[in-house]
């Protein structure tokens, strides 16, 4: 399939390269196809980056669900199972990873990197997905309006997941596995039930009495 | 289940393992930042203590002491992996630490925070290639048991019941850096001097990176197993290669249980000596012929059972101490009886350990000369005797009180260079620990070198 063959020839060409190529043309006419035919699938290099990051997510949510514990897993053990296959991946295509965050955190400094926007979207579903279900299992504690802001709290941590990855250099990255398994940790924490819900709840109480 | 190894407790009830994980210091800056705090805190136990001592209360040094070993050993706690490891070295070192510590610290053996089923999955994913619920019939995700570098889980293959011990990640990089956090901090507590350990540091540092590399563990284990095998009541489990690497170490899952919940069902006096007995033979056994020892002989190593008359598994050989041959002979020529009575014969061996130096002043030289002598004549008694009853509770009171003594001892805790051979380390943890194990089982043991000696 011609799309599939395009966002090969591209992945091959930054990893070789270090650098997207200088025009499309230039991967068409490797590739021996017309230039036009490149716009039936893609508006520009950005968009292949970014639904190379959209499969690793997906492919990191599919290949966590064929573990055979999945079903058993809590919230919090299928967020950890899914960080932890989507390092595996991210393992494999190290030098692409980096290159591309790098390409687009340089012109976006502190903003979540444009490459990642696919990622997010289908990272973010899955967290809503995981956080139904965490409510089910009272890992989760219902918060009105706040738990909204969920959604994007876990994103934070993705982010925090990625740079630590980015930066560690450790012996087969250990360093980040401690680091996912202490944010996530920390994050069901922080949206189970908590310290936080009683001490608004005896506040509320206060509150209503007068 | 009742073929189960129990349990113990891990984590407190009213901190879950959740939450200690969260708040276990990786790098090396949160550790450090942690001793720190521990430090801290210990000096302020001090000023607490020298402030009632300043105002005429009486406190005890037992409760320093306490308080000192509680904050170090939350500090301990909340750190996995070699920092634990030292910890419970030092727990071993009974002889050497005022009680308080020696307890608080055996307790790092049972409680450390485990991994999540998800990690665990992926430690042997990585080793395996495959999960480990299609490597093995049935996988428990939960740990059963915590391990001082990992955790163990229990597995069925094949019809038979293994234990999977999975080291915790990344435990192998930090163990350097770490034995640097708690040289200043712990030595400090310990009250050792930190130029007096130094040199030592490195023969602990080889032990610990040994002991994370399980590969080298199997082959011991494997080795020891088959050399042991005509020690009677002894059990070994049998270790799997090809269910096993580096990080993975998977063995028989043997039945028994630990030291103390064994003492709880009340065993006779018949099965405690024999129990005794087959310790005693199995590391006399070792020291005489295979001039190596399995140098951890800690309670949560060996599993006790009653049947059979008395069976003991061993199991970890993680740290194992090989024994040169100068060091066997001066180690053993110091327990001789002849060597006792004859002081220029102590002065002579002591001189080639290193303890003694023919630039000692001689009043130096006199003062260690009786220290060592005083102590040789109780950690050598069993040696000398064709049996010993480790049930004598005085025994086990002259030992603290010879290591508390010697705690005190100002020439002692002034000593700025370290004396002894670095080798006598792990012989003397081993030995300390078998003591502490037939002490605390009241065995009387047939100690005379004889058929394995």
């Amino acid at each position: 399939m011609d799309k599939d063959r395009i966002k090969q020839a591209y992945l091959d060409y930054v990893l070789r390269k270090g650098t997207p190529p200088a025009s499309v043309y230039k991967l068409t006419s490797k590739l021996g196809i017309p230039e036009a035919d490149f716009y039936r699938y893609y508006a520009n290099f950005d968009a292949i980056d970014r639904e190379i990051w959209a499969d690793f997510a997906r492919q990191a949510r599919q290949r966590a669900a064929t573990e055979p514990v999945w079903e058993q897993y809590g919230a919090r053990e299928k967020l950890l199972g899914f960080y932890y296959t989507l390092l595996e991946i991210l393992k494999q295509n190290r030098s692409y990873a980096l290159n591309s965050l790098h390409r687009s955190l340089h012109r976006m400094p502190g903003l979540t990197p444009r490459v990642l926007d696919d990622f997010r979207q289908d990272f973010e579903q899955f967290v809503q997905d995981l956080l139904q279900e965490g409510k089910r299992t009272e890992e989760v504690a219902v918060r009105p309006l706040v738990q909204d802001q969920y959604p994007r709290l876990f994103w934070q941590q993705a982010l925090f997941v990625l740079g630590f990855f980015a930066k560690d250099d450790s012996l087969n990255f250990e360093r980040t596995d401690a680091a996912i398994e202490k944010a996530v940790t920390l994050s069901f924490d922080l949206v189970g039930r908590n310290t936080l819900d009683s001490a608004l709840d005896l506040a509320r109480f206060l509150v209503t009495r007068r | 289940m009742s073929d189960d190894t129990v349990m113990p407790e891990s984590g407190t009830p009213d901190a879950p393992d959740a939450r200690q994980l969260a708040s276990l210091p990786t790098t090396k800056v949160a550790r450090a930042a942690r001793f720190a705090k521990t430090g801290l805190k210990v000096g302020a136990n001090y000023v607490k203590h020298y402030a009632k001592r300043a105002a005429g209360v009486t406190s005890e040094t037992e409760d320093l002491h306490a308080a000192n070993a509680a904050e170090l050993y939350g500090a301990l706690s909340e750190m996995k992996g070699s920092v634990l490891k030292v910890a419970q070295m030092l727990a071993m070192e009974k002889n050497m630490l005022p009680t308080a510590y020696s307890d608080l610290f055996a307790q790092a053996q049972y409680q450390s925070p485990p991994l999540s089923g998800p990690l665990v999955t992926k430690v042997l994913r990585d080793a395996f290639g495959r999960s480990p619920f299609e490597v093995f019939d049935e996988f428990d995700i939960n740990a059963r048991q915590a391990a001082s570098i990992g955790q163990v889980h229990r597995a069925r293959k094949d019809g038979l019941t293994l234990a999977v011990k999975v080291q915790y990640p990344g435990v192998a990089d930090s163990i350097r850096s770490d034995i640097r956090l708690v040289k200043p901090i712990a030595l400090r507590v310990l009250g050792l001097d930190e130029a007096q350990v130094r040199p030592y540091l490195e023969e602990v540092e080889t032990r610990l990176l040994e002991e994370t590399n399980y590969a080298l563990e199997l082959q011991r284990g494997t080795e020891i197993a088959a050399e042991c095998a005509h020690v009677p009541h002894l059990e070994f489990p049998r270790y799997y290669p090809a269910l096993s690497t580096n990080r993975v170490l998977t063995m028989d899952w043997l039945a028994g249980e630990h030291l103390k919940e064994f003492l709880a069902t009340n065993p006779s006096q018949e099965v405690r000596n024999q129990l005794g007995q087959a310790l005693w033979d199995f590391y006399a056994f070792q020291l005489h012929t295979l001039h190596r020892v399995h140098a951890d002989p800690h309670p949560g190593n060996f599993l006790l059972r009653a049947d059979h008359g008395g069976m003991v598994g061993v199991l970890d050989f993680g740290c194992v101490k090989e024994i040169p041959a100068d060091v066997y002979a001066l180690f053993t020529a110091l327990l001789t009886p002849e060597t006792l009575a004859d002081e220029a014969r102590l002065a002579d061996l002591l001189t080639q350990a290193g303890v003694l130096r023919p630039e000692d002043a001689p009043s130096r030289r006199t003062f260690y000369l009786q220290t060592m002598q005083a102590s040789l004549e109780l950690v050598g008694r069993p040696f000398r005797q064709p049996t010993f009853d480790f049930g004598d509770p005085q025994y086990m009171a002259a030992l603290y009180q010879l290591g508390d003594e010697l705690m005190q001892q100002p020439e002692l805790r002034q000593q700025r260079e370290p004396r002894g051979s670095a080798h006598f380390i792990y012989l003397n943890r081993t030995y300390v620990g078998l003591y502490a194990l037939l002490t605390e089982l009241r065995a009387s043991v047939r100690t005379a070198s004889g058929s394995f000696g």
